[in-house]
């Protein structure tokens, strides 16, 4: 457990020194903490929905951006520049290689979401003159968005190039976020055939489900209502646990393989 | 077995090229033991096959065929690199952290705890002379610097095996010195030291024995003063009458005599002092006796040059 920790303190300096992903979170910041500007664009209930909306579009984007980013490279580049050799010379198994690069992207995440929540908290609170619980609730959503598309990147980066993985992973985010409303689409039309619908939905449940993730958002899901926000919470956040769990298993098998 | 650190058997690594259509015999049929305490050599041309060999006693590749131990433990068991460490090509390290934050890094990767940690890493890091640099990132450090850091972290373990690939390239000759000056130390605390090179320094003359590697294949394996047995004794003298050339050619060496000057290449095997009797006793004037001793390199250039015309 000692060498997974070090490898993602390792991990998680080094991503908090990449400038790229400082500019990403830094343009965030700034955009969240001006997003109450635009409060006279809309009256009433509206100025909430929008302002939220808007705070969560930019973490989320962001929050995108920096988990691929961040994870395309990770185990490519250690290899590229054998800094791994020294490493898996020392008493370190594979998998906690894997392990570690994981914490430390997701360590990476909290550390930027802690800080865009922060801010988002501060200007909404500001322009809106109370503190709503939906955007704690939300961000933890959007967190663990990004922690399983992460594992997603991560997965492919144990056998793919950077580049591949760039199409691959940005293919499976905007599948994941947008099959399941597609298939509820297709299955109340009564002219699809199961020849179309069955793909459909086999691939609608292997791909991870990002949509679970983006209820807390008024304007991408402004009819869902939620009677137990707590529970669709904790499953969710379950629902991606036991995701992540499993692409984790499957990159250590394939990394185990793996010659350098 | 035990009382080998490392020893492969048939060894064999092909690297399927996936561009280039002809797979490669990295190594072919590798046969080797490198006993416990000893300085081995590894040497072989670039591309010779020896950083793959280390890999795959490293466990950072896996033999197509054969089988590798590492001090009695099939290779690539993490379990087993309490006790190895390892110098690769050309090291690169994290180059954001200070050379005091990667040490203590490698040390964490071996669970080294607290307080002996932070201890270990002072002292290697006064050991490698880098006490002062120690808080500067690695991205400021010098080759030389980097190569320093390298040799401390793999102090860090005290380990009983050493395995270091090219740890002189690209050094100026003071940092060759001061390699070779530490893994005469090494040696003298009993640890097994395995070092590849492609180009013969002092360093590769402190070993016990070599293996001379090409194209994959082990073409010389030997303790060095048997392998660079066999020098010659050059004599050169003046005023030397045509009549001692066949006297002296029967002694075997190679002789030439252009007006009275006389070149022997006399095989150094006590039949010297005998073709300098002859000149004198000739009325010949003896002018230099040097000895030629075969050297490393030209071992290594004689078996690659041999092994490229089979
Ligand atoms: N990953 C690889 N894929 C394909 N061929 C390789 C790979 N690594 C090394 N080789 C080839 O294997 C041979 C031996 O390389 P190497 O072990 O690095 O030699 P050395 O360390 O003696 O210079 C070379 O022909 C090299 O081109
Ligand atoms: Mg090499």
């Amino acid at each position: 457990m000692n060498a997974t920790f070090a490898i993602a303190g390792a991990t998680f300096g080094e991503a908090v020194r990449k400038r790229i992903l400082m500019v990403i979170l830094l343009v965030a910041l700034l955009i969240i903490l001006i997003s109450p500007a635009f409060e006279p664009f809309a009256a009433g209930r509206g100025a909430r929905t929008l302002i939220i909306s808007f705070g969560f579009g930019v973490i989320q984007l962001a929050g995108t951006f920096i988990a691929i980013i961040m994870c395309t490279g990770m185990i490519p580049t250690e290899i590229e520049r054998r800094t791994i050799y020294t490493i898996l010379s020392k008493p370190v198994q594979r998998y906690q290689f894997v392990l570690g690069k994981f914490f430390g992207a997701v360590g990476t995440l909290g550390f930027m979401y802690l800080m865009m929540g922060i801010v988002f908290l501060i200007a909404s609170r500001m322009a809106l003159g109370e503190f709503d619980p939906k955007i704690v609730r939300g961000l933890i959503m959007f967190f663990f968005q990004s922690s399983l598309l992460a594992a997603v990147v991560l997965f492919f980066s144990t056998f793919v190039s950077p580049l591949v993985n760039y199409f691959l992973s940005g293919g499976v985010f905007l599948l994941g976020n947008l099959l399941s409303s597609f298939l509820e689409t297709i299955q109340r039309n009564p002219e699809v055939t199961p020849i179309t619908r069955i793909p459909v939905q086999i691939l609608t449940v292997i791909l991870p489900n990002f949509a679970n993730f983006n209820v807390q958002n008024p304007i991408i899901n402004p009819e869902q209502v939620l009677t137990d926000e707590l529970a669709y919470l904790v499953q969710t956040v379950a629902y991606a646990i036991v995701y992540i769990a499993l692409l984790l298993v499957a990159s250590m098998l394939i990394f185990n393989q793996r010659e350098m | 077995m035990s009382d080998l650190a490392i020893k492969t058997v048939n060894l064999t690594k092909r690297y399927s090229g996936l561009w280039s259509k002809q797979p490669v015999d990295a190594v072919k049929n590798l046969n080797l033991e490198v006993h416990r305490g000893e300085i081995f050599g590894f040497l072989g041309p670039n591309g010779a096959g020896k950083t793959t060999t280390i890999k795959v006693l490293l466990g950072i590749i896996y033999p197509t065929e054969g089988e590798a131990y590492v001090l009695g433990k099939p290779a690539g068991d993490p379990k087993n690199h309490y006790k190895i460490s390892y110098l690769p090509e050309n090291p690169y390290f994290y180059d954001f952290m200070t050379g005091r934050e990667i040490l203590t890094f490698y040390a964490k990767l071996f669970g080294i705890p607290e307080p002996d940690r932070s201890k270990r890493v002072n002292e290697l890091l006064d050991r490698v002379g880098l006490s002062r640099a120690a808080d500067q990132p690695l991205r400021t450090y010098s080759k030389g610097m980097q190569q320093r850091i390298g040799l401390a972290q793999c102090l860090l373990n005290d380990p009983d095996l050493l395995i270091l690939d090219e740890p002189t390239a690209g050094l100026d000759p003071i940092a060759h010195i001061d390699i070779r000056d530490m893994i005469l130390d090494l040696r003298d605390q009993g640890k097994t030291l395995f070092i590849s090179s492609h180009q013969l320094s002092d360093v590769e003359r402190v070993c016990d024995r070599v293996a001379i590697l090409n194209r994959g294949v082990m073409v010389q394996l030997g303790r060095i003063e048997e392998l660079l047995a066999g020098g010659h004794v050059e004599v050169i003298a003046d005023k030397v009458p045509d009549n001692v050339v066949e006297p002296i050619r029967q002694l075997g060496g190679k002789v030439s005599l252009h007006d009275g000057r006389l070149i022997v290449e006399q095989p150094d095997n006590g039949s010297v002092d005998r073709v300098i009797d002859i000149v004198r006793a000739a009325g010949g004037h003896i002018i230099s006796v040097k000895p030629y001793r075969r050297s490393l390199e030209d071992l290594f250039v004689e078996t690659i040059q041999g092994g490229r015309n089979v």
